[in-house]
């Protein structure tokens, strides 16, 4: 856990030198995911020990990220003008991604090869 | 007395207590999306913040180390990526396709939607990177001008409408492949779409993974070069 937590701050930090020496309009954490993952793929001695602390930090992420989404509902005021413009962009458009998605998945993935029984 | 409210631990107990309630509330349901612990957890703290006359300002202050870890989760994803993309090397052209094309999708109808219904840049900017998982969406807003609390406020809706209409989506569609249905929850949908994945099975779980990294990495990457000149196009 703790060992998984030095590296996963590790590559943020690695990312944030990369974005402050190259001034690349990437955020820092996604080009740490990105350093990370060559350097797994790239076999990185002692990588398996990361799983335990992703593992936590993925399964909570709806923790993390809840104290800057419940925004929409305290500081509605600020929104409300557009709230028609929000409501379908955010539920016709996941609808609407969601079946163009699949069509298109559809129609590229090749029949699976084992027998599908459901 | 009063001034404890005024503390990071109330804010940070407030947010823990109601998240833990949350998540007891949402196994009892069976993961319900309308259910979903965002969703849920949000009741207590809307009621009692306003209550206790912290205003939403104090409580992100309060609650920043939560926020902070948001950072080091971003940076997790790579494991599970990692992961997967061992398992997905014979179908591994039309899982980039569908990655490029379906996050421009995602992304597009979205930003087409709001601003044809009139919402200024800064809303629409908000919304480009709303099918992306949240750590990653709430970075990828900075580059577009938008507005932290609403992109992580329409990803979390996002992901609960996709889990919600994934079944009648699928059935309609005539979709009994498990790569399918994974992979399309996880682009469309991400974390809240990959849980709802597993539900279809382990395989639907491992695809929808898949793709919630890698439409997050190809928009992470892209949006912030696209968004000057797409802005530029639109307002």
């Amino acid at each position: 856990m703790l060992d998984g937590l030095l590296i996963l701050l590790l590559f943020q930090f690695l990312g944030e030198v990369v974005i402050h020496f190259t001034g690349l309009p990437l955020p820092a954490p996604v080009v740490g995911m990105v350093l990370l993952l060559l350097a797994l793929m790239f076999n990185l001695p002692g990588g398996e020990r990361i799983s335990q602390a992703a593992a936590v930090l993925i399964r909570h992420i709806t923790l993390l990220i809840f104290p800057l989404g419940v925004g929409i509902v305290l500081q509605w005021s600020r929104y409300q003008d557009y709230a028609l413009a929000l409501t379908v962009a955010v539920v016709l458009g996941t609808v609407i991604a969601l079946v163009l998605v699949t069509l298109l998945l559809k129609w590229l993935m090749p029949a699976p090869r084992e027998h599908h029984h459901d | 007395m009063i001034e404890l409210v005024h503390t990071p631990l109330f804010g940070l107990l407030l947010t823990l207590a109601s998240y833990r309630l949350a998540v007891w509330i949402y196994g009892k349901s069976h993961s319900l999306p309308v259910l979903h612990p965002f969703l849920v957890a949000s009741v207590p703290v809307i009621v009692v913040l306003p209550w206790a006359g912290v205003s939403y300002e104090e409580y992100r202050q309060q609650t920043s180390i939560l926020s902070f870890l948001l950072g080091p989760a971003t940076v997790a994803l790579a494991w599970p990526l990692y992961r997967q993309l061992r398992t997905v090397r014979q179908v591994w052209r039309p899982v980039l396709i569908t990655t490029l094309v379906g996050a421009a999708l995602a992304a597009g109808i979205a930003i087409g939607l709001a601003w044809w219904l009139g919402a200024p840049e800064q809303v629409v900017g908000s919304l480009a990177p709303k099918s992306i998982t949240t750590p990653i969406a709430v970075e990828v807003v900075k580059s577009t001008g938008g507005l932290v609390s609403l992109a992580a406020g329409a990803v979390a809706i996002t992901g609960i409408v996709g889990a919600l209409v994934a079944g009648p989506v699928f059935r309609l569609l005539r979709v009994r492949d498990d790569r399918v249905r994974g992979f399309a929850l996880g682009l469309v949908a991400h974390a809240i779409g990959t849980a709802r994945a597993f539900e279809f099975g382990e395989k639907a779980g491992a695809f929808a993974g898949l793709a919630l990294g890698l439409t997050g990495l190809v928009t992470a990457l892209a949006l912030p070069w696209l968004w000057p000149w797409i802005a530029g196009w639109l307002f």
